[in-house]
């Protein structure tokens, strides 16, 4: 990959004694920062073995079962990557292909809300979503999810669509093709790398988010992953076993975020540095 | 608040006939129409966001600010009209001026470490080091799972008994430094201030993105004028990405209001309310207490003091331009 010669950066190394000055604050940093995982893991198997990882994912903790909690998160999180990129893909759409008065004024208006805290609107989400009678639904927590995501899509998609030339549109303007048309055949093509960013940014937020599941998902049976690590918590009693259970379920609860944020590691990444810079 | 964005919105979204309808030329009033047709392309392709803002910004702003000077319950029935009680309760509460602080301390906390540790990592792994991806991910990882596991793990870790810290100091000859981390403030403090240096993975991400931009061959230059790489971290690295510290400081900054997660599944404010920050407060108030005028007001605030920052951000931005 990148060797001494075409990476001027390796000239920090180039010293023996910065090289390893380097490696060892990386090697004692990366042991460090792997220590919660793995004290989890040694925990989980202290007491009752590999076996406890068995018992967690067969059984029921206050009548919640975590693959059924595994598959709620991914349902809300794939609705929520669903609407983030729909809707942030029009709106970025109008933002920088179609020219019309107020547009910078209207952007940067969208863009003031990227601030909003969920706990902050916690109290109008928790009537609304009764209002529209999506309690214990994964809507209730896909919708308000997406509206806070939103601003950040706007921003993502319409920095990326900036670079998408003008003279593809105009080209298919005089074509005759309307905005719809462009839209479906040129813009949403065009801009495919930024929504995959986007989309693996979105699963992974919506695995992350806890305030909206617990306030508007009620029923054992519709707990999500991230909701689990606080429900189960009182199924586990004192006992040695019974604590290295809770910690093989904490492990666990942890797989499926590992696995798809290894996998879009490279969306992730990209998405959030895209984002960031602004112009 | 919400009266601002409600007058703007409509302006761009719902297309109005031209105000002069004499029209003086044809070149004139086909300007007009094509302006005409861009306002009705551009109010169909935002309907969909203006829906959700409608909703979730402007409805539920509208609806907290009228909560606000009310007393209810989770139920919103009962509600009694109480006028600007709440505010005056929250802005004296010194519960509520505490978490405002902790937010600041917290925030100042994850910047420095952004600024120190999240740079120096970002640089290291740049350099083209052996199993960069493996590092890569290690540090990434604790910032990418749910913060509510992340966190609740690492409250675990600090048990006075038999949390994992205190059972390796003592194994290493510390028994000495061993704590009942969350029971006291000075530990609790300790402990968050580690926490949020462990989520230093998006700063590291935004700094590895401009890193491979950047043009590092000065490097090779100041190598044979015989800088020492502590020099050319210090003096060369860190100030050409002044760009890059400004975005991480106002990530930082507004990513502080969310770290609601961090404190409520390790130390949830305790010992005594001593580590609360606004994002608990408001949670326990509304969700523990049921006080819903109580936390709409308090919300209010948070709200106001979180958009101001970030429309400070947006003027900045524009200026730099």
């Amino acid at each position: 990959m990148s060797t001494a010669i075409d990476n001027p950066l390796a000239r920090l190394r180039q010293r023996p004694r910065d090289n390893a000055a380097v490696y060892t604050v990386l090697v004692i940093g990366g042991l460090l920062w792997a220590f919660p995982l793995i004290s989890a893991v040694r925990q989980s198997v202290a007491h009752g073995g590999f076996g406890n990882y068995l018992t967690v994912l067969t059984g029921e903790f206050n009548q919640v079962s975590l693959i059924r909690a595994f598959g709620n998160s991914l349902v809300i999180a794939a609705l929520h990557a669903l609407f983030v990129c729909a809707v942030g893909a029009m709106a970025a759409y109008a933002f920088a292909k179609i020219s019309f008065p107020g547009r910078e004024a209207l952007y940067h208006l969208v863009l003031i809300f990227l601030a909003v805290p969920a706990v902050a609107v916690i109290v109008p989400v928790y009537y609304i979503t009764g209002q529209l009678g999506l309690f214990n639904s994964p809507l209730g927590v896909a919708l308000p999810e997406a509206a806070l995501t939103l601003p950040f899509a706007v921003l993502l998609l319409r920095n990326y669509a900036n670079g998408i030339p003008d003279t593809i549109i105009e080209a298919a303007r005089i074509d005759r093709a309307g905005h719809a048309r462009i839209f479906w055949h040129i813009f949403l093509p065009a801009a495919r790398p930024a929504l995959v960013n986007l989309a693996a940014l979105s699963v992974m937020w919506s695995l992350q988010d806890f305030v909206f599941p617990s306030m508007v998902l009620k029923n054992a049976d519709t707990t999500t992953a991230a909701q689990a690590v606080q429900t189960i918590q009182s199924a586990f009693g004192p006992t040695p076993e019974q604590t290295s259970q809770y910690f093989a379920a904490l492990v666990l609860l942890a797989v499926p975020a590992v696995v798809l944020v290894v996998a879009g590691l490279k969306f992730i990444t990209q998405g959030i540095t895209a984002g960031g810079s602004k112009e | 608040m919400s009266a601002y964005p409600t007058t703007a919105r409509r302006e761009a979204t719902a297309p109005r006939p031209a105000a002069h309808p004499e029209p003086s030329t044809a070149h004139q009033v086909g300007r007009r129409r094509r302006t005409r047709r861009a306002l009705l392309a551009a109010a169909v392709f935002l309907s969909p966001l203006a829906v959700f803002y409608g909703i979730y910004y402007l409805y539920a702003f509208g609806f907290l600010a009228d909560m606000s000077t009310k007393q209810t319950s989770l139920s919103f029935t009962d509600v009694t009209d109480v006028g600007l009680e709440n505010f005056r309760l929250v802005l004296t509460d010194p519960a509520f001026h505490t978490a405002l602080l902790n937010n600041l301390i917290f925030a100042a906390v994850s910047i420095v470490a952004a600024l120190t540790i999240g740079f120096f990592l970002a640089v290291s792994l740049a350099s083209g080091v052996r199993f960069r991806r493996l590092f890569y991910a290690v540090f990434l990882l604790p910032s990418l799972i749910p913060l509510s596991l992340f966190a609740t793990v690492f409250g675990r870790m600090l048990e006075t008994d038999d949390g994992a810290v205190n059972t390796a100091l003592r194994s290493m000859g510390l028994g000495s430094l061993t704590q009942d981390w969350l029971g006291s403030t000075g530990p609790a403090y300790t402990a968050l201030f580690v926490l949020l240096v462990y989520l230093v993975g998006l700063p590291v991400m935004y700094y590895t993105s401009d890193l491979s931009t950047l043009n590092t061959s000065v490097l090779e230059a100041a190598m044979i004028d015989g800088a020492k790489a502590g020099q050319m971290y210090r003096l060369i690295l860190f100030p050409m990405l002044r760009g890059t510290h400004r975005t991480v400081i106002l990530s930082v900054l507004l990513g502080s209001f969310r770290a609601f997660d961090v404190v409520y599944f390790s130390s949830n404010g305790q010992p005594g309310g001593r580590t609360q920050i606004t994002g608990t407060y408001l949670y326990n108030t509304m969700m523990g207490s049921g006080r819903v005028g109580y936390a709409s007001a308090a919300a209010v605030i948070v709200l106001v003091i979180a958009i101001a920052v970030s429309a400070v951000q947006i003027l900045l931005e524009r200026r730099s331009k």
